[in-house]
């Protein structure tokens, strides 16, 4: 390359191309207005334009160095000290400055440090990156790791902090890619010196390259692009720092899981499916925790402070559907996971009986059916308990043809809605009953209403209600998408504003069923795994004379709850109908399911396809990391692999000497050399190609081996003795140590 | 690489003595060797004046061998070659007057000048190692190598020699000019007297006799005959040859590989022996077609392209 000057890159190149590592670089300083509490950008980004230009004109060192460090020095000057440049006192306060931060820095108090020093250290970083820049974009023109850490640094950026890299990462596309192609272009150049006076005379050669990034940039821009496929990392790892549920307060995004607080509901959150508990039942159903009463218009909450009864010997006296409705006793066993917190008792409708360690005492409150466990007066939360129940089952033609009036407490209570609720919903409400003249009819037809009406289960980008805005009504009229607590809360909504008594209830699903029939022949068990994900909840509408009946509004749920048709006081009518209502169910489903439900649930009606569904999820993460963990593996074999084939292979040639293990080392060698670029020409003999090789690496080792290989390759000479075989294998060693070099 | 590998003990006499007399010739020298070991003839198509007979000359005189030239013209009969029984009228009897073909080595300078008749002559002598004259016929002397020459300038009143007759040859090759170095050095050499004189023989007729069946006995392996092979079929698909070698070139490319790999003191024969005999081996074998020959190309570009493409090689088969 020095042989000629004509080969040299002309000089306006070579700052072409510093100069838009020089913008890369500015990428870099940008955010940090941003994110830090630096102000003055203009000073940095003149003091790096400063010291890029001084070194791209390639001055003596000493002269460069001066004029940088007194810029810097007058930069400090400028910004911090109020005496004369250099002068006595200027250097005095200097020197007290450096001298304390020293300290501060020696004793590692950070935080300690001033801002004089903390400016003067970044415009040093400056100083100091101008020089890295010059060696990587002019000396060696090699700048994909720049590239590469300015990407990964605007991305981090961009999805970590505040600051929004849109335009960044544009400009960064765009100048790395043509820096990229100018790069390469005089790294060819170098490489085959190619005169470069013929180029110097015409840039057409820079039209292309220009117009490519262009155009690329352009389709880039202008395509469509398809949502993230990943959830937002921040807040999932936030979340996970926090442990927060989803039925939490307030906005952002929660892990998903059984919270408390449903004061103010919204906002997205991660699915978790860490085991809360397993259950041993007869049946799927919900398992219930408590209800809430009052619609704030943001969320949920009870309507007066709890009042505890203690419930004698485990006897829950807890009443929330009529004593005539039909029922079926059943016992289930609840063993909690981990470290769960739940200091709640988790139970099927119809509870009867808890047993748990026998210094449990467990305290109702009726008004919302939370039933608190503890012991010697403070919470626990039990590891275990079995529960005996009555399970309900509601005769559909029943619940259609109460007439009977609501007892007045309840038609107050569970009727309420906020003032600031607007008509729209009770217009909708109305306009979806329009056709049922009964309440089951009613509750029906808003259950089944958010199936078909272009509403979407999805758990991320759910807003959080604006000042103002209503929750249900943002989830029915603006949103349209949204997980358990947006589809319960609308239809409890929207039953209250035509006076029917609902109220929220909550709890978990079911959960995935993880073994069948346990226990005896006679009398077996499903054993049921309930995560956080199948935290849930769902609607309870009051019918007169049969109390409160669940109902299930979200999508991709089915509900748990028993009906059936009284056979006895059956008229055609009504069976058409009670066949429906199940029906209706199924045929929502593939629709639902298309719409990826995230939470698993019910098996009843829908077959196992949520359920796999959701096992297919749970894995997913550890299939991910799995499938990451193998891709890495395997580069890293691919990688590796003519460093294993080289250990085998020297390891085999030590023990065994002979023609085909010789055969098997010289071939690697030739693999190993095609691997580095130095592959044989077809038509090439070997003694050619022995002879580039040494020409290439200096040595004379390839033609040695190359000639013991002739001469059992074309002599026939298939024995070797043993000092033959020692030196062949040292011969070998040192080639292969060289190429790997 | 054939550089740094010691030459034969015997070869390397002759080609030191061929150095003495010649200038930047080792390539011929070493070529006509090659020829001469493996029992073959050599076609020099050259100007002259570049030193094809002081070669021969000086190979002759190295290897103690009875040196003949017939210099061709229009007028030469077979007789002229052959030799010719004349009537001696003291014995009454004829007697055979042995021609220049019954040398060890002839130079048979400008052979397309003359006439196909004795042009055959010469080449069935090559061929069968005899000739017939009236009747008798008489065997040739060992060792018979003859070297002939063609001037590729002069095509008028020329007879170009038929590409069966060219087959006889086991090599053609070209001398091309000295460099201007080597030119000087060789006014200086030749400017008292011709170094020539001073060469003594390095080796008798017997010893050559005895090279020649060492030569016979150098190990060919199955992978390079494979080789010759894969080169001698590849010349007869090549789009630019109309008429590809024979097999009797491919046996002339193993004795030449043969030889060379003697002289380069190896009992074997390494593909690159072949690599680099083949255009002289193989260049005069082949006709090329019309559309090759108008684009330029010559016989030795397109066999050089074949053989830096065809595969060599290099795996054994273990069974």
């Amino acid at each position: 390359m020095s042989a000629s000057a004509t080969n040299k890159i002309p000089f306006l190149y070579t700052s072409v191309l510093y100069f838009l590592g020089f913008f890369l670089f500015l990428e870099w300083i940008y955010p940090v207005q941003q994110i830090t509490d630096t102000s003055n950008l203009a000073i940095f980004i003149v003091y790096a334009a400063f010291c890029f230009i001084i070194s791209m004109f390639q001055m003596k060192w000493w002269l460069s160095f001066l004029l940088k460090g007194l810029t810097m020095l007058f930069i400090i000057h400028t910004l911090f000290l109020p005496y004369t440049f250099l002068s006595k006192l200027w250097l005095q306060s200097f020197y007290i400055e450096f001298a304390f931060n020293i300290q501060a820095l020696v004793q590692q108090n950070w935080y300690d440090m001033t801002a004089l020093f903390r400016s003067f250290l970044f415009l040093l970083l400056i100083w100091l990156m101008s020089y890295l820049m010059y060696y990587w974009f002019v000396v060696m023109k090699r700048i994909f790791l720049f590239v590469l850490l300015t990407v990964i640094y605007v991305t981090i950026l961009d999805t970590f902090t505040v600051y929004e890299a849109d335009g960044s990462i544009v400009r960064t596309f765009i100048i790395s890619f043509i820096a990229f192609g100018l790069a390469n272009f005089f790294k060819v150049i170098d490489h085959e010196s190619i005169r470069f006076a013929w180029l110097k005379k015409t840039s057409v050669w820079l039209v292309p390259l220009i117009a490519v990034v262009l155009f690329s940039t352009l389709v880039g821009y202008a395509a469509p692009k398809f949502a993230p496929k990943w959830p937002d990392p921040v807040p999932f790892l936030k979340s996970a720092a926090e442990g927060a549920g989803h039925s939490g307060a307030g906005s952002g995004i929660h892990k998903v899981g059984y919270g408390e607080d449903d004061s103010r509901l919204g906002g997205s959150f991660v699915q978790d499916y860490t085991p809360v508990f397993q259950a041993a039942a007869k049946e799927e159903h919900y398992w219930r925790i408590e209800t809430k009463d009052v619609y704030t218009g943001k969320g949920w909450e009870p309507s007066k402070d709890p009042s505890y009864q203690e419930q004698q010997d485990g006897r829950i006296a807890l009443e929330t559907f009529d004593p005539g409705v039909e029922t079926e006793r059943h016992e289930t066993i609840v063993e909690f996971q981990g470290n769960t917190n739940i200091e709640k008792l988790l139970y099927p409708y119809g509870i009867r009986q808890v047993e748990a360690e026998s210094d449990t005492e467990f305290l109702l409150d009726e008004n919302t059916g939370e039933i608190r466990t503890q012991a010697n007066g403070k919470d626990v939360s039990l590891a275990t308990y079995t529960i005996t129940y009555d399970y309900p089952s509601f005769a559909i033609d029943q619940l259609r043809e109460t007439t009977a009036e609501d007892p007045s407490d309840i038609k107050e209570k569970y009727t309420q809605l906020p003032a600031s609720l607007p008509a729209r919903v009770g217009e909708l409400a109305k306009e979806i009953t329009a056709a049922a003249d009964n309440r089951y009819d009613k509750a029906r037809a808003v259950e089944s209403y958010f199936g078909r009406n272009g509403f979407t289960y999805q758990t991320n980008d759910i807003p959080v209600p604006k000042r103002g805005q209503d929750y249900v009504d943002q989830f029915l009229f603006d949103s349209q998408k949204g997980y358990c607590d947006n589809y319960s809360s609308s239809m409890v909504v929207m039953l209250r504003t035509l006076g029917i008594p609902a109220r929220w209830a909550k709890g978990f699903t079911s959960g995935e069923k993880i073994a069948d029939n346990i226990g005896d022949t006679d009398n077996t068990y499903d054993v049921y795994e309930v995560t956080s994900a199948n935290a849930h909840s769902w609607v309870e509408v009051y019918f007169p004379g049969s109390g409160w009946v669940p109902f299930e509004p979200t999508q991709g749920f089915s509900n748990l709850t028993d009906f059936h048709v009284d056979v006895e006081n059956l008229d055609e009518n009504a069976q058409d109908e009670a066949v429906e209502a199940p029906s209706e169910q199924d045929k929502e489903k593939p629709e639902q399911e298309m719409q990826q439900e995230k939470e698993a649930e019910n098996e009843t009606a829908t077959t196992s396809a949520t359920a796999d569904n959701s096992g297919f999820r749970v894995s997913w993460g550890y299939v991910g990391i799995g499938g990451v963990l193998l891709l890495l593996l395997a580069i890293a074999g691919y990688r590796l692999r003519f460093r294993f084939k080289t250990i085998i292979l020297s390891i085999k040639f030590n023990r065994k000497t002979g023609a085909k293990t010789f055969q098997e080392a010289y071939h690697h060698l030739l693999k190993l050399l095609k691997h580095s670029g130095l592959a044989m020409e077809p038509g090439q003999t070997l003694r050619e190609y022995a002879k580039r090789i040494d020409n290439r690496y200096g040595t004379h080792e390839m033609g040695m081996l190359t000639d013991h290989y002739e001469r059992m390759l074309y002599n026939n000479k298939m024995e070797q003795s043993q000092t033959e075989t020692k030196k062949l294998n040292e011969l070998w060693k040192n080639l292969i140590k060289r190429i790997s070099a | 690489m054939q550089e740094t590998i010691l030459y034969n003990e015997k070869i390397e006499k002759v080609l030191s003595n061929i150095n003495r007399v010649m200038i930047g010739k080792e390539r011929e020298a070493t070529l006509s060797l090659v020829a001469l070991l493996a029992g073959g003839h050599v076609l020099l198509e050259d100007v002259p004046g570049v030193g094809k007979t002081m070669l021969v000359r000086t190979l002759a005189k190295s290897l103690d061998c009875d040196f003949r030239r017939i210099q061709f013209t229009p007028d030469l009969l077979p007789s002229d070659v052959t030799g010719v029984s004349i009537y001696n009228p003291k014995e009454m009897e004829f007697e055979f007057r042995a021609g220049p073909i019954l040398g060890n080595i002839v130079l048979a300078d400008e052979i397309n000048r003359t006439s196909p008749k004795t042009q055959s002559a010469l080449l069935e002598g090559m061929e069968e190692k005899s000739v017939t004259v009236d009747g008798n016929t008489i065997p040739l002397n060992a060792p018979f190598f003859v070297m002939a020459t063609q001037n590729p300038i002069e095509y008028e009143g020329t007879y170009p020699l038929p590409e069966a007759q060219l087959d006889r040859f086991l090599l053609k090759l070209k001398m091309g000019y000295p460099a201007p170095d080597e030119e000087v050095e060789m006014l200086e050499r030749t400017s008292t007297h011709h170094p020539i004189e001073n060469i003594t023989a390095v080796m008798t007729k017997e010893q050559l006799i005895g090279v020649q069946e060492e030569v016979n006995n150098v190990y060919m392996d199955h992978h390079v005959k494979r080789y010759i092979v894969n080169l001698a079929a590849a010349t007869r698909t090549h789009p630019a040859i109309f008429l590809g070698s024979s097999p009797r070139a491919s046996i002339a490319l193993m004795k030449a590989a043969k030889a060379y790999a003697y002289i380069y003191s190896r009992d074997y024969v390494v593909p690159d022996d072949v690599k680099y005999l083949a255009p002289f081996v193989l260049s005069h074998r082949v006709i090329l077609t019309s559309e090759a020959k108008y684009d330029g190309l010559t016989s030795e570009q397109v066999i050089q392209t074949i053989v830096s493409n065809a595969h060599v090689p290099i795996r054994k088969e273990f069974r």
